[in-house]
Order: C-alpha cells, then sequence, then structure tokens
C-alpha cells in the first residue's frame, strides 16, 4: 500500500480522539500522522493516501487550519491521490449544516483531481440538511459526540476496514 | 393534450419575474490571498489594524470618564465590515450602519479622528455634533446615513432610497447593515417585502454573531441561519459568507452589488460572524458564554487569520506587517489627541435644528384669503391643491393604502384622478403596512432634497399607531443629524369622528403627536386654510402632520372660496369672529360648533360679543395670536375633539396660565371628549365626542363669571 497519513488538529479533543481511533483501526504502524495547523505544502503531496479530519465549525464552515490550507491545495495537482474524510457534527445543535466541512472539502480537493473515497450511509442520523451528502450518502464518515457517541468506535472500525481495501 | 398545457405552462413560467434560486447562482471568486494585489492586500490590512486599535480602545475612554458610554465592539465582524465599506461608493451608493459597524464606517472612508470624535461625542461629529448616542457612526454628506439605535428600522429607509434610485434611473446600489437579531422586528419583514415587490436596488446584509445582547439567536426564529426565512420571497437573491473572512465577505459584497445594480432586485448577504468581547461595555459575557466559546471565538479572530494568511503564503513579511502595527499605533495615537482638543457641543445649540424652515408664503403672508377663487369643499381643495403642487414639481410622490385604482382614488377620494394624470410612478399604493408607508417616504427623501412626498400615513389616523417609530424616526432625524437631513414628507390622517365610526375610525390623535419635538402639526377646519397649510407644507423642508377632519370632507359647512395658489404660514391662527368678552380657541371639526354657539350666545345676550379662534398650526403654536386676543378679552375657552384629559388643549391652557395670566378675569375652561374610546353606537357617540349643546354650557358660564 502507498504511503498512508491521517492528519487532525493537535489542539483538537473530540478530533484528535477519533483520529487515534483510526490509527487504532488502521494499524498505527501503517499510517503516520500530521498536524493539520503546521502542516506544509510537501508534508500534503508527500502522501498518496490521505485521511483528513474535517469537522464543521460554526453554522457551516471549515475549521481555520483547514480554510487557511485551501490556498495552497486550489494550487496543487491532486491526480493520483486518494482522500478519505471523517468530521464531526452535531446533528441536534446544528442540524441545518450538519457535516458540512466534509463536503466543502471533498468539492475542494475533487477540483484538484484527487478521488475521494469513504462514502457512508445516512441512516441512523437525524438532520435537516447537509453539504456532505452527495447522492443519499455522505462523502466520508459522519461523527457525533454529542449525541452519538456511543456509536463512534464501531463506525470508525467499519469505515476504517472500507477505505483501507480501497486505498491504493 | 398533455404537451399544450405543459407547453402553457412553460410560457407562463417564461413571463413570470425571474425567481431567483439562490443555490443556483455562485458567487465569483475575485479575489483570494494569492490572486489580489499587494497594495489592496497593504490598504486592507492597514484598515483592518486601525479599525482593532479604536474598538480595542474605546473602553478606555469610558474608563477615565472621557465618553463613548456606549461602545458595541466589532471585534469579530471584521470581514463582512470591511467588505460592505469596500464596495460603497459615496459617489452613487447609500449606506445605513448599525451600531456595530465601526470598521464598516473606517473601511468607507470616515478617518480616526471621525470615529473618536462620534464616540466621544464632540461637536466636530460629523454625524451629528455628539447629539446622538456614540458608536453610531455616519456622514450624511458622503450618504453614510445617521440611523436610529431602534436598530434594524433603517432597512425601511435603505428601501425608500432604493425606490429613489429606481424613479431617477441612478446606477447605485442602497446598503443596509444589521445583527442578525434585529431581523426579528417586523419593520424588516416589511422592508424586505416591499423591495422584493417593488424590485429595488438594495443590499440587506445580517451580520450573524449568534446573539441579541445576551439572547442566542434560536430564541428569535427557527432557521439558525435568519436569511433563510425570506427564502420564498420573489426576486430575491441570498448569499450567505464567512464573515469572519475578508476574501469570503469581499467576493460576496462584490457580488451582491453587481448582481443587484445589473438585476435592479434586492439581495440578502447573510455574514456568518463570531463576538470576541461582550455585547457592549453595560453587558458582562462571562455571565451567559463558557470558557470554551470565549476561548474558541478569540482563535478564530479574523484579524488573527488575515495576518496568518500574509505571512503563510508570502504576501507580506512579519517585519513589514509589525512596521505598519507601529504605524497604526501613531495614527491612533494622534487621533486621539486630535479628538480630545476638538469642542464640545454648545449647551446654547440646542434649539438649533429642531425643524427645518419652512416654506414662507409670497402671496398670502398672513394666511388670509381675498375673497377670490371657487368655492369648493374640503375634498375638493385637498385634490386640487395637491394636482396643482405635482404640475409645479415633479419631484412629487404620494402613496399609501387604496391611494388608487382606476376610478377609485384614496379612500375619501382626496387623490382621485391623481394617478391618471402624474402616472404610477408618482402615485401608488403602499401595501397594508404603515410603518412601511412612512418609513420608505423618510428613505426616499435622502436621495435628494428636492423631493418632496405625501403619504396618507394610515385609511384612518386610528390605524397610525404601527407607524410610530417611524413617525419617532421623523421627529428625530433633523435635529440628530445637526441639520444634515430633513425627510421632506407631509403625513395626511383622516382623523375625527361624528361618522358613527367607532374605536378605530373615529379618534383623534394629535394629542399624542404633539408630544414631539421636530414635526409641526396642522388641523385646518375649512376648505380654503386646509388648501394653503397643504400648499405650505409641501413646499418645505421637514415633516409635517397633516390632520383632515374626515366629517368635513363633504360637508357644505367647511366648503371655502380658495384663491390660486393659496398659502398659509405655519404658525398663524385665524380669527374666524372676532369678539371682545370672551376667546374661544379651537381647531378642526369643533371649529364650526364654536362659530354656531358664539353667534347663538351673541343673539341671546347681544352685549356680548365672542372670538372664535382657529389655530389651523398646533405645533408651532401661535402664541402671540391667542395671547393678543385674551388681552382683549380677558377669558379662554379651548375647545378640541378630542379627550380633554391629555389632549391638545392641556398645552394651551398651560401656556396661557404662564404667559397670559394677568390678562385674565375667569379661569382657563377646556370642552372635548370624555376620557374614554369613541363608542360605535350613535347614542354613544353622542355621548362621548363634544357638540353645541357642552361648549354653550361652558361658554355661557365662563361668560357669567
Amino acid at each position: 500500500m502507498n504511503k498512508t497519513a491521517v492528519i487532525y488538529s493537535f489542539n483538537t479533543k473530540n478530533s484528535a480522539k477519533v483520529a487515534e481511533k483510526v490509527k487504532d483501526a488502521f494499524g498505527k504502524s501503517e499510517i503516520d500522522t500530521l498536524n493539520a495547523e503546521e502542516l506544509t505544502e510537501d508534508q500534503f503531496l508527500a502522501y498518496d493516501n490521505l485521511i483528513l479530519s474535517v469537522p464543521t465549525w460554526f453554522d457551516g464552515e471549515l475549521p481555520n487550519y483547514w480554510d487557511e490550507f485551501v490556498p495552497a491545495i486550489e494550487d496543487m495537482n491532486l491526480k493520483g491521490k486518494t482522500f478519505a474524510i471523517f468530521g464531526l457534527g452535531d446533528q441536534k445543535g446544528y442540524p441545518e449544516n450538519f457535516g458540512d466541512a466534509i463536503g466543502i472539502m471533498t468539492n475542494i480537493l475533487e477540483k484538484q483531481g484527487a478521488k475521494v473515497i469513504g462514502e457512508t450511509s445516512t441512516k441512523g442520523y437525524t438532520y435537516e440538511n447537509s453539504r456532505g451528502v452527495r447522492n443519499n450518502k455522505f462523502v466520508g464518515l459522519m461523527l457525533d459526540a454529542e449525541n452519538q457517541d456511543d456509536l463512534t468506535d464501531e463506525r470508525v472500525k467499519t469505515w476504517v476496514k472500507e477505505i483501507k481495501k480501497k486505498f491504493g | 393534450m398533455e404537451n399544450t398545457i405543459l407547453e402553457k405552462k412553460q410560457k407562463a413560467e417564461e413571463n413570470q419575474d425571474i425567481e431567483i434560486n439562490s443555490e443556483e447562482l455562485e458567487v465569483k471568486k475575485k479575489y483570494s490571498i494569492k490572486t489580489t494585489d499587494k497594495q489592496t492586500l497593504e490598504k486592507w490590512f492597514r484598515l483592518m489594524v486601525l479599525g482593532r486599535a479604536l474598538d480595542d480602545r474605546a473602553p478606555n475612554y469610558l474608563k477615565q470618564a472621557i465618553g463613548w458610554s456606549y461602545h458595541a465592539p466589532y471585534a469579530g465582524h471584521d470581514g463582512i465590515q470591511l467588505a460592505i465599506g469596500q464596495v460603497f461608493n459615496k459617489d452613487t451608493d447609500h449606506l445605513f450602519p448599525y451600531y456595530r459597524d465601526m470598521m464598516t464606517a473606517l473601511s468607507a472612508g470616515l478617518t480616526p479622528e471621525e470615529i473618536i470624535f462620534n464616540g466621544i461625542s464632540k461637536d466636530t461629529d460629523v454625524a451629528g455634533g455628539g447629539r446622538h448616542m456614540s458608536n453610531h457612526f455616519a456622514k450624511p454628506e458622503w450618504n453614510i446615513h445617521n440611523v436610529s439605535s431602534a436598530t434594524g428600522n433603517h432597512t425601511l429607509h435603505a428601501v425608500g432610497v432604493g425606490r429613489a434610485m429606481k424613479v431617477y434611473n441612478h446606477k447605485g446600489v442602497s446598503i443596509s447593515s444589521q445583527g442578525e437579531s434585529s431581523v426579528s422586528e417586523g419593520y424588516v419583514y416589511e422592508a424586505i417585502n416591499g423591495a422584493s415587490n417593488e424590485q429595488l436596488p438594495v443590499i440587506f446584509v445580517f451580520q450573524d454573531n449568534g446573539y441579541g445582547i445576551s439572547v442566542p439567536k434560536k430564541d428569535q426564529t427557527a432557521n439558525r441561519k435568519v436569511a433563510d426565512n425570506f427564502t420564498g420571497l420573489k426576486n430575491l437573491r441570498i448569499i450567505h459568507t464567512n464573515g469572519k473572512d475578508l476574501f469570503d465577505s469581499m467576493n460576496a459584497m462584490e457580488e451582491a452589488k453587481q448582481w443587484v445594480i445589473e438585476n435592479q432586485k434586492p439581495c440578502i448577504v447573510h455574514a456568518n460572524c463570531i463576538r470576541i468581547h461582550s455585547h457592549s461595555n453595560s453587558d458582562r459575557h462571562e455571565l451567559y458564554r463558557d470558557d470554551y466559546e470565549l476561548n474558541y471565538v478569540k482563535e478564530y479572530d479574523p484579524l488573527g487569520k488575515f495576518r496568518r494568511l500574509l505571512t503563510r503564503y508570502k504576501r507580506f513579511t512579519e517585519e513589514e506587517l509589525q512596521a505598519i502595527e507601529a504605524e497604526t499605533k501613531e495614527i491612533v495615537k494622534k487621533a486621539h489627541r486630535t479628538a480630545l482638543a476638538a469642542p464640545d457641543p454648545d449647551p446654547e445649540s440646542i434649539y438649533d435644528f429642531v425643524l427645518p424652515p419652512a416654506y414662507e408664503p409670497k402671496k398670502f403672508k398672513d394666511g388670509l384669503p381675498d375673497g377670490s377663487g371657487e368655492k369648493l369643499k374640503l375634498v375638493e381643495a385637498l385634490n386640487q391643491t395637491l394636482k396643482e403642487e405635482f404640475r409645479k414639481n415633479p419631484d412629487t410622490f404620494i402613496w399609501g393604502q387604496d391611494m388608487a385604482n382606476k376610478d377609485k382614488g384614496g379612500i375619501f377620494n382626496v387623490s382621485k384622478g391623481m394617478q391618471q394624470e402624474f402616472g404610477e410612478t408618482r402615485v401608488f399604493n403602499g401595501p397594508i403596512a404603515e410603518d412601511y408607508i412612512l418609513g420608505t417616504a423618510n428613505g426616499m427623501s435622502r436621495f435628494d432634497d428636492k423631493i418632496r412626498i405625501v403619504v396618507e400615513g394610515a385609511e384612518f389616523a386610528d390605524y397610525f399607531w404601527p407607524a410610530m417609530e417611524q413617525f419617532v424616526e421623523l421627529t428625530h432625524d433633523y435635529w440628530r443629524s445637526k441639520g444634515q437631513f430633513s425627510p421632506n414628507v407631509v403625513v395626511r390622517l383622516a382623523s375625527g369622528g361624528y361618522i358613527g365610526g367607532g374605536l378605530y375610525h373615529s379618534q383623534n390623535i394629535e394629542g399624542a403627536l404633539t408630544t414631539f419635538p421636530g414635526i409641526r402639526v396642522v388641523y385646518p377646519s375649512y376648505a380654503d386654510d386646509a388648501a394653503g397649510l397643504l400648499r405650505t407644507a409641501m413646499r418645505s423642508q421637514g415633516p409635517t402632520i397633516f390632520m383632515e377632519p374626515k366629517s368635513l370632507y363633504n360637508s357644505p359647512i367647511a366648503a371655502a372660496n380658495v384663491p390660486e395658489d393659496f398659502e398659509v404660514p405655519f404658525g398663524k391662527l385665524r380669527v374666524r369672529k372676532e369678539g371682545k368678552d370672551l376667546t374661544i380657541i379651537t381647531y378642526g371639526n369643533t371649529t364650526h360648533m364654536c362659530i354656531n354657539v358664539a353667534e347663538k350666545l351673541e343673539k341671546e345676550f347681544p352685549d356680548y360679543s365672542i372670538e372664535v379662534i382657529d389655530l389651523r398650526s398646533l405645533i408651532p403654536l401661535d402664541e402671540e395670536g391667542i395671547i393678543e386676543s385674551l388681552k382683549k378679552t380677558g377669558k379662554a375657552l379651548i375647545v378640541h375633539e378630542d379627550k380633554v384629559f391629555g389632549g391638545f388643549g392641556g398645552e394651551v391652557a398651560s401656556m396661557i396660565n404662564e404667559k397670559a395670566f394677568e390678562y385674565l378675569d375667569g379661569p382657563v375652561r377646556r370642552v372635548g371628549s370624555t376620557f374614554t374610546p369613541v363608542g360605535f353606537n350613535r347614542i354613544l357617540e353622542k355621548a362621548i365626542l363634544p357638540d353645541e349643546e357642552r361648549i354653550y354650557k361652558a361658554a355661557a358660564e365662563l361668560l357669567q363669571y
């Protein structure tokens, strides 16, 4: 398998916790870890398989550490690279924008030629709107630490199993 | 068959106005950290650093007891506010900022000195010389309007300006800015509905920081993004943007402006912001926001983000940015010193700019007719005068409820035939929304001082109350802006009873309206005075409330010969009948009753003669004329249709008491309605409203006192 990394903000609590679970499920020795807060273009481009932690902030925005990296992505050629995205959201508190950020990031990456894998079913979630949904499926893995924390482990395990198969 | 139906449907849809689907329209990405030229980036950074330095410094003025007692910090709204100011062009656009819009004002061109002048309420404050509350930044000279603290009510003014832009084929945009919580106000819905219906070039910016003081937005409306409440309105585009991000905000505002001008339709820009600090210096946000929230809003500081982008993408070096920051500190220090040395307002100036200059009659200086002219009923005189003024002045407009539809011209026919003669652009119906009718009149008159507007404030004066908050604005504007803006609006109101109209078609409201400084209130009783006062009001600067005694519209007793171009000055009473033993001071419906009573008494008591004074103008009041009459008669009876308790007569009586006591030979008496609503049943109405019997009794008693 090509070189794989998971990227998340080391300043976060919930996202960092999930990232650890992803690494465990993936096999810690098979995956590198990068801090999204200090990410460089070179680091980003050094991997062919990338798992991004993209939580939804405010009423449907990327967190700053990703938003500030987007101008760099917009100049990259990401053909041949495969991404899988997971994100945290709050179905009850922000039902209008549940998982918007994974959709926003998917669009940005695909525009640069990247392949985004890891879509999941929307079954079991209750929300009103999401930019993270395409063809009735989430474009990545949605987790809800506020309302469905007990489902996180299982969701991560199932998802990682799937994306691992699809990574080149 | 099916095809035909489909074709018909398609054709019908094509013929309709475009329905805007916001999702389908993309915002062009004109600005980004990599593509924006360095000079522009530097300008923006300088503005953002300068704004924040002033925003952070503002509370110190209060701590040092210098001023700025109201400061609503903008930190967290930096992106959208800078963008609003940048797209605003003072030569073509109008801007209505709200009390948190310091960055908007700076970005639109106000200097740091001008910001501090306003903050510490100096005479040099360009918004209005320290008359309005601090943190209400404005520069009327540049069409950056001095707005109310009743937040969001300037949306109606922005719509009024938008209407003027459309009428005068002006290429520009009217921009209104407000917090998301104030969208809850009914008048905001009226404004956006009106802009959508009239298809006006207005941008409504909602700066959404999640709170109305301490109230979270979930307590305001069900949608988290209040702009989504408007998705059903036709002709309206909605753009969502990240108000914390300068580039997103610039792209959104540029797109909105271009689209609005090209399509001549309104647009909402909903900007997601954060409030880094408390609502204002009287609020303590730590009482309702936890540490986690207080921490992350600081992390998402828009200025911090912009600064990081500038260095990350190597547009500026750290040293370059530090140099700008150091220069800014000096600029702020200098502005501070200049502001402290600036003069304070002069307490003697409080009476300046209460009322704008009135038109001074040229032919009929005292407002007395010369016997010429055709005899007209009151309604005919109003209709004729409106038409004559509309013919003379192409910048006149009239609207209201039930104003014009084919042969109908107003509920009482006052505007009959006007739409046919002057067209639908100048004579048109308003929605059943009194606040909208009045607020957009105020707004439209901001576009050009030459514009003169007449509105039917409500179908009946009784329905005027929903417009009261706009009435208050009308009375404040001239004083608040230190004479820089006068709303040139005449508000016609069909008033009073004696028609069996009941509680909502018979009330007199001048007792309430005359308590507000900054507006003229007139109340004619005869056709000639109605014509003369209306002409004067329409030629004057500033607002006038024009009360029309509706029971006299078609009454022969109010008919009079109306000379050509008849004019009546404000504040000039008319002696309707001379006398030496008693002065009856009256106006409106009761003038006619008083004359009858006077004549009856004189017949019964030939030794007495009674003077009847028709005030015509309540504000300004002809105090001198009243006193002159009392010098002669020594006795005063004040009669009006409105309630005695709380009626305007109370002010007249007090004035007489203070200024003419030594001429009196008896107590000042008053006759008017009972302190009850006006009942519908004629028996009740008769028991409530004053009549000749009651006036006779009071007059006879006073004569014999």
